[in-house]
This record gives structure tokens, C-alpha cells and sequence, in this order.
């Protein structure tokens, strides 16, 4: 078993007055893809809200790379090593691609600026281009190209195939696939379950706010119905 | 004409004084989300320190000097009071704090160097006027017209090139974001509020070499730099310089004709815009409409 990068126990988070995680515990070990699966207002996107310190969680602790993180700030949990690629993408709108690829501290590492784009050859073609020019795909790309310029150990992914077209899910697909090899371990949310059960190598199910599933994402992948009926009608549409 | 020109060019030195002021205001707006409505007091804070250190260390490190100690009190005051206001939803709070230590500025301002205008001395070489015929324009004026379009750039040019200049654009529109990416967004929202304020010790210093120093000369300024701001359009720097040499202008034309009507006019162009296109001149669809 290699090391836990991540492990979440009971976790209680809320908007405001409203209880939407209760209790949720989970992990992901060194290089290890996990998907977490669920309907909508499942509490998918509140977990990685939790764990990138934008909604602290209320109750229960989250230890990232050995570090209680519970009630740290979003920047200094970002700077542990963290990735965030946000629900919707986020782009700046106002800033050029190359500005938007300004803004991520960077921490020392294999990514930069350089090595994004050539990960990304539309985005170099784009470069001078304001956030708000671009199409759905290429702005999912400058979200993940800006994520990875933090050098992340933990990549937290928000619905990244949600609303791209086939051709452009299996982009990013490739992409998830190949940060594994960078020893990158990547903690996907994901509507799309086919995507997020093919590229994990385990998964969880989330629940109005809890746990109804974790194992092993081949095992799943093979039952649709199962899937159906954990994540909800939609979730095994490719 | 001549009484035109004379009253257009006041109107555009007025207009370049509220732009300077409008600037660090909307960069306060915008990314500390802080209505500063203390914004005319640290101009009032950097015009009397450079006031008293120029006799000491000469007028032009004193302009200098007296911007960047207001930077250096916007950075204490955003640490130890502004801040705590960045959790509260409801604008009321840091208007009143910020209106309360307005006050405040005002008072000691008048306890340490008394309620009295006192002259602020200028170098005799920018003192006297560079034609005859148009005796308004002094070297000073033209100085002031000169230095505050070029502060204008530089900071358009740090906000442009820098990467803590990108990181202030991208935080105004998505904050949360730029924390996720790791950015301490606590330090860039202390050095964008120490940025406003040194821009206004900035106006301060200079507008106290064409008028004279007192207490209540934020007041006459701080009304009129919100104007320039909404008819700008808020969240927009180009519309707050815009907004600033428009209400300047517009102020100093009236007087040619009709000067009872010289305050009244920024407050009809500010209905007029907030009627007509209430998200100001530049300003982001989406905000107010």
C-alpha cells in the first residue's frame, strides 16, 4: 500500500445554515485515480470545496500529504501541493490565456509555463486571446494547464467533461490518464460515470451528503444498473 | 473664449484629480469590496506629511514621500480594521468604519496642524505662468496634468505586466479562484488597498501646491470622486478616469457660462448615466442591470 495523500474523516460541511455534507470520509493513496460519483446536490463539488479550503469543513478532519489542513486557508492548502480545476472552469474572463497562466503561484517542479502549452497545443495557438474568447474546450484545458502550474501531488478535478462534446471528453480523458504517470493522484467529479469509472482506479458514491459506495471502479463499470442506481439516471450516459 | 479656455482647463486639472482619486477608489471597490469612504482623508494624510517634510528633505522627495507614508497607513488601517470586514456581506459596515475614520483623520489633522489653510510651497521654477496670454497656465499646472497621467500609466502598465498586477485583474472578477491557485489573497487585497491609498496621498500632495492645505479638503473631493466612479462604471479603471476628466470638465465649462450650476452638473451627469445605462459608462454588464 503506498502512501495516503489524502484521507478525509467525517466530515461536516454547510452553507451557511444548510448541513450538506454529513459525515463524509474518504482517501486517495499516491498515484492513485479516484472518482467520486453522485446525482446532482449530491455534495460532489462541497467535498472539493471542503478539501481546497473554499467551504472549511465544520466537523471532522482533512489530512492532506501528512498535514491537518482542516482549517487552513485555500492559498496555503493550494501551495502544499494541491490543484484545483473549479466546477464550470472559472477563467478569467479579463485576462489574456497567458495571463490566466500569470495568476497560480508556482511551486518548483516539472510544469511550467512552457510545458503546459505544449501539452496543450490550442491554448499556444491562443495565447494572446482573452478568457472569455474561449470555447468551452480550451477554457477546460487552460483550467487544467493552470491547475498544473501549481505542480500539484493532488489534482482535484470538478465535472472537467461537463458540457464538451465526445471528441473533447477523450482529450481530457488522455490528459487525466497521463498525469498518472507524473504521479500525480487525481480526486474526479464526475456526472459523466462511464468517463469517471473508466479512467479511475477506484470510486466512491456520495449521497445527500454521505457515502453509499466506495470499491474498486472496474467492479462497477461492469454493472450499469448498479451504477444507475447509485448515481442516478443520467450518470452512465456517455 | 478666452474665459473658456480659462474655465476648460481648470475643469480638466479638477478632472485629473478626481481620475487619480476615482482610480484608487474603483481598485478599492473592486478588490477589497470596500466602499472607502475614507479615501479623501488619506489624501488629506499624504498632502500635510509631505507639508511637513519638505522643508527638511526638499519638495521633490516630499512628493514622493508623503504618497508613500498614506500607502504605509492604508496598509496598517486594511490590517488592522478593514479587514475584519471582509466576511460581512452587507456593504453598511465598511461604509460606516470607513466613514467614521474619516472622521477621525479629519479631526487629527486638525489638532496637529491646526483648522487654518496653511500655503504649501512650490519650486519657483514651476510657480510662474508659461505665457502671457494664458496667465492660468503655470508650469505647476501643467506639472500636475503631466504627473498625473503619468502615474495613470504606470499603474495601467503594473496591472498590465506584473504578475501581482494580473493577480489584482483576476481577483476583482474571482477571488476565491485566485486563493485556490495558491495566490495569499490577504496580502493582495493589503497591497491593492496600499496602492489606493498612496495614488490618493499622491492627488493630495499635488493638489495642495494649486490650492492650499486644509483639513476639509478631502471632503470637497471624496463626493465627487464617487461620481467619477459610478458614471465610470464600477469595476472599470478606464471608466474611472474617463468618469473623472468627464465630471472635471463639465464642472469647469459650466462655470464659463453658468457658475451657480458648476456643483450641480456632476450630480445631473451621474442621474442621467444611473438612468440611462446604470452600470456606468464602462462598466461590466451584469452588475447593476
Amino acid at each position: 500500500m503506498s502512501a495516503t495523500v489524502l484521507k478525509i474523516e467525517n466530515v461536516h460541511t454547510y452553507y451557511g445554515k444548510s448541513h450538506i455534507l454529513h459525515g463524509v470520509s474518504m482517501e486517495v493513496a499516491e498515484g492513485e485515480i479516484v472518482t467520486l460519483l453522485g446525482r446532482n446536490g449530491a455534495g460532489k463539488t462541497t467535498t472539493l470545496r471542503s478539501l481546497s479550503g473554499l467551504t472549511p469543513a465544520r466537523e471532522g478532519r482533512i489530512e492532506i500529504l501528512g498535514h491537518d489542513t482542516t482549517r487552513w486557508p485555500a492559498y496555503k492548502i493550494a501551495r502544499l501541493g494541491v490543484g484545483y480545476v473549479p466546477e464550470g472552469r472559472r477563467i478569467f474572463p479579463n485576462l489574456t490565456v497567458l495571463e490566466n497562466l500569470a495568476v497560480p503561484m508556482t511551486r518548483p517542479g516539472y510544469w511550467s509555463v512552457d510545458r503546459v502549452l505544449e501539452l496543450f497545443p490550442n491554448l499556444r495557438e491562443r495565447r494572446d486571446s482573452w478568457g472569455r474568447q474561449l470555447s468551452g474546450g480550451e477554457q477546460e484545458m487552460l483550467a487544467i494547464a493552470r491547475a498544473l502550474l501549481v505542480n500539484p501531488k493532488l489534482l482535484l478535478l470538478d465535472e472537467p467533461s461537463q458540457g464538451l462534446a465526445p471528441l473533447l471528453v477523450h482529450e481530457v480523458f488522455r490528459v487525466v490518464a497521463s498525469m498518472r504517470e507524473q504521479g500525480i493522484s487525481i480526486l474526479l467529479v464526475e456526472q459523466n460515470a462511464r468517463f469517471g469509472l473508466e479512467v479511475a482506479d477506484r470510486v466512491y458514491v456520495l449521497n445527500d451528503g454521505q457515502m453509499i459506495h466506495s470499491g474498486p471502479a472496474q467492479e462497477l463499470a461492469k454493472d450499469e444498473v448498479r451504477v444507475r442506481a447509485l448515481a442516478g439516471a443520467g450518470a452512465s450516459e456517455a | 473664449m478666452e474665459l473658456l479656455l480659462f474655465d476648460g482647463f481648470n475643469g480638466l486639472i479638477q478632472g485629473a484629480f478626481y481620475a487619480l482619486m476615482a482610480l484608487g477608489l474603483s481598485l478599492i471597490i473592486s478588490l477589497n469590496s470596500v466602499i472607502n469612504f475614507a479615501h479623501g482623508g488619506f489624501m488629506v494624510v499624504g498632502a500635510y506629511l509631505a507639508f511637513t517634510l519638505a522643508p527638511y528633505i526638499g519638495f521633490w522627495p516630499a512628493l514622493f514621500a508623503g504618497p508613500i507614508l498614506a500607502g504605509i497607513l492604508g496598509i496598517l488601517v486594511e490590517r488592522t480594521l478593514v479587514r475584519s470586514m471582509y466576511g460581512r456581506s452587507d456593504p453598511i459596515y465598511s461604509l460606516l468604519l470607513t466613514f467614521g475614520f474619516a472622521l477621525i483623520i479629519e479631526d487629527v489633522v486638525r489638532t496637529i496642524w491646526g483648522a487654518q489653510g496653511v500655503p504649501f510651497e512650490i519650486p519657483a521654477a514651476l510657480g510662474s505662468p508659461v505665457s502671457t496670454t494664458y496667465f492660468f497656465l503655470t508650469g505647476y499646472r501643467l506639472f500636475v496634468i503631466a504627473a498625473i497621467g503619468l502615474a495613470t500609466i504606470a499603474l495601467f502598465a503594473f496591472l498590465r505586466l506584473s504578475r501581482f498586477g494580473i493577480r489584482i485583474r483576476a481577483g476583482i472578477l474571482d477571488l476565491e479562484t485566485v486563493s485556490a491557485l495558491g495566490v495569499n489573497v490577504y496580502l493582495l487585497r493589503s497591497v491593492n488597498f496600499a496602492i489606493g491609498t498612496l495614488l490618493a496621498g499622491f492627488a493630495g500632495v499635488l493638489a495642495a501646491g494649486v490650492l492650499q492645505l486644509a483639513p476639509t479638503m478631502g471632503d470637497d473631493v471624496i463626493m465627487a470622486t464617487f461620481v467619477a466612479v459610478v458614471v465610470g462604471g464600477i469595476g472599470s479603471l478606464f471608466g474611472s478616469v474617463l468618469g473623472g476628466l468627464l465630471i472635471g470638465l463639465a464642472a469647469g465649462i459650466t462655470t464659463a457660462y453658468y457658475p451657480a450650476a458648476s456643483d450641480v452638473v456632476i450630480y445631473v451627469i451621474m442621474a442621467v448615466v444611473l438612468i440611462v445605462r446604470p452600470r456606468g459608462l464602462l462598466g461590466q454588464e451584469g452588475l447593476f442591470e
